[in-house]
């Protein structure tokens, strides 16, 4: 029994997973999930591997119509979920039954949602992903009616009372809002930006609305450099500072072109580019200087706390049969003989 | 490619997730050998956490997974790499070699007599120094992975675009500063277009999804407009060499 499910409002909505990393080599960008950490949980919560295709949601509503019992899980910004009309928790699995309708609508104070489905979605493979990159083409951008196919069979989750959560996890949901602190570390180039460099940390910059996955445009006071020699093309690193005009400042995000010639004045660390991936045009954005060492520090206990949840999940999982191998009682005879 | 001696380099930071790799000897070529060597030995390596390695001309961008492994001790991989490289040199690879068919100047290559306008030098002139050059690869670039090649012998660097045009076709053969590129794909873009190839160039249900590597051989060479169908469709393909003929990539 595979669990399809119908696209009835798109939004601005893809199927990705976690990115392309071995693009770079090839010349193309990791692209994948903006907020990575949103993505492992709502995967996590649905009892999937971290990296399988989910669907990433950008501002505007979404609905969808199950037409087998599914289990999902919807985590990232804020926002108003509703199945079958009833209300349902954000960053906890959630039993849909055939029939019944997923809504997601008034995403605030962030800009992106992620609804994993438990067994996951058939997707297209591009160098060993399903994230869509938008240059060579390539992605499933989705449309009014389209059809996604879990890849496994869900049997239906009996909720025992009547509109009583059936999960209560507990997750630490990451802050959002309009005021934003983003961790960086100084940039390999940051010497050619001189004393102006520091203006990047007193200095408080507003998100353009020209912004996207590629990268985000920020109005502010800007760092100039103080050589003029040209620099030959490099690879970019995902997060890079950089100051190509005397308008805005440019942070790549993971749709970035992987070289480019301009100095890259800081980098903001992983757990800065989720915070990034959720800035919504008009947010005002703080820069903190931090090292490699403690960003590294910070970003494994953000992922130990995926690592607990995931514990928890397989446990109560388990309790309640989702996710387990068929029982013999349950295969065909067939198969048996 | 083979090396005998490694270039210095330098190792800075770039992030949690990223180290870049200078190669700083006076040398271009050599620092160029140096980076790519790296490269395909971080590559052939699989090291856990690695992601993988984005050489251009005098560097390299190693990412990795900063849970699996730290900026620290990726650091010390690479040096591992850079010392193993000096020892042993780089596999070499037996460069390949591309025949580009490119129809210049009108609607194909609308930058054409700027160019040369620029240069001070006929538009044919301009044409001639483009095909008479054999052109290395030097690196697959942004976007979809571009072929990155030093320009060829215009008296002068070719300016950027003041105002960068949103769409560049497929096969668009450009110029800027110093270096020669043909887009793979539609995108954005700032260089001179100075003609089209009607090769296809970039194919995502083939891998690896551009034909070419770095250290591979490019030359264009000028066809008529009327000509441009009848090469659509088909994909740029390497020639096949007849055997014992060697190639010595040009710098």
């Amino acid at each position: 029994m595979n669990g399809d499910i119908l696209i009835q409002q798109p939004g601005n909505s893809v199927v990705t997973d976690l990115g392309r990393t071995r693009g770079p080599r090839f010349g193309l960008p990791v692209n994948g999930a903006l907020d990575q950490y949103s993505a492992r949980a709502a995967n996590i919560l649905a009892g999937n591997p971290d990296n399988d295709p989910l669907v990433e949601i950008t501002a505007l509503d979404f609905r969808m119509k199950a037409t087998e019992d599914i289990l999902i899980a919807v985590t990232g910004a804020p926002l108003t979920l509703t199945v079958g009309g009833r209300p349902a928790s954000q960053w906890e699995p959630v039993s849909v039954r055939a029939g019944e309708t997923v809504s997601i609508r008034g995403i605030h104070s962030g800009l992106r949602a992620y609804l994993a489905i438990h067994g996951s979605v058939e997707a297209d493979n591009l160098l060993g992903s399903a994230a869509p990159d938008t240059v060579v083409g390539f992605g499933l951008q989705l449309r009014e009616g389209t059809t996604l196919r879990s890849r496994t069979s869900v049997g239906p989750v009996r909720q025992p009372y009547f509109d009583l959560p059936l999960f209560r996890l507990g997750l630490e949901r990451p802050s959002m809002g309009t005021d934003l602190l983003v961790d960086v570390t100084d940039g390999p180039d940051v010497a050619e930006f001189g004393e102006s460099g520091d203006l990047l940390f007193t200095s408080e910059y507003v998100v353009s609305g020209r912004s996207n996955h590629i990268g985000l445009r920020l109005g502010g006071e800007l760092p100039e450099r103080t050589s003029n020699s040209e620099v030959l093309s490099r690879g970019v690193p995902v997060g890079a500072v950089e100051v190509p005009s005397r308008e805005e400042l440019l942070v790549l995000h993971r749709g970035r072109g992987v070289t480019a010639g301009y100095p890259v004045l800081a980098v903001v660390t992983s757990t800065g580019l989720d915070v990034l991936a959720q800035a919504r045009p008009g947010d005002k954005v703080r820069f903190r200087k931090t090292t490699v060492a403690e960003a590294t520090a910070a970003h494994r206990r953000s992922r130990a706390q995926l690592e607990t949840l995931r514990e928890s999940v397989n446990t109560v999982f388990g309790l309640l049969g989702i996710g387990c191998r068929p029982q013999w009682q349950d295969l065909p005879v067939a198969a048996c003989s | 490619m083979s090396l005998s001696t490694a270039a210095p380099t330098e190792i800075y930071e770039s992030g949690d997730s990223a180290l870049r790799v200078v190669a700083i000897s006076g040398a271009s070529e050599q620092n160029w050998r140096t980076v790519h060597g790296l490269a395909a030995w971080l590559e052939s390596c699989g090291a856990e956490g690695l992601h993988g390695a984005v050489p251009t001309y005098d560097s390299v961008l190693v990412e990795f997974d900063p849970v699996l492994v730290s900026a620290r001790q990726m650091r010390a991989f690479v040096k591992l790499g850079l010392l193993e490289l000096s020892h042993a040199g780089a596999p070499a690879n037996a460069p390949r070699e591309f025949d580009v068919p490119v129809v210049y100047g009108g609607e194909y290559g609308p930058d054409l007599e700027k160019v040369a306008e620029y240069q001070g030098i006929p538009v044919d002139e301009v044409v001639r120094l483009h095909t008479e050059k054999t052109y290395t690869v030097r690196c697959l670039g942004a976007p979809a992975g571009s072929p990155m090649m030093d320009g060829p012998a215009f008296p002068k660097p070719v300016p950027r675009l003041k105002d960068p045009r949103l769409s560049v076709p497929a096969g668009a053969v450009a110029v800027a500063g110093r270096q020669a590129v043909i887009a793979p794909a539609v995108a954005p873009g700032g260089w001179c277009v100075i003609g089209q190839t009607p090769l296809s160039v970039l194919n995502i249900r083939r891998e690896p999804l551009v034909p070419y590597k770095p250290g591979d051989i490019l030359r264009f060479r000028q066809i008529p407009a009327q000509e441009f169908g009848d090469f659509v469709g088909l994909e740029l393909a390497p020639l096949e060499l007849p055997s014992g003929l060697e190639l010595e990539p040009q710098p």
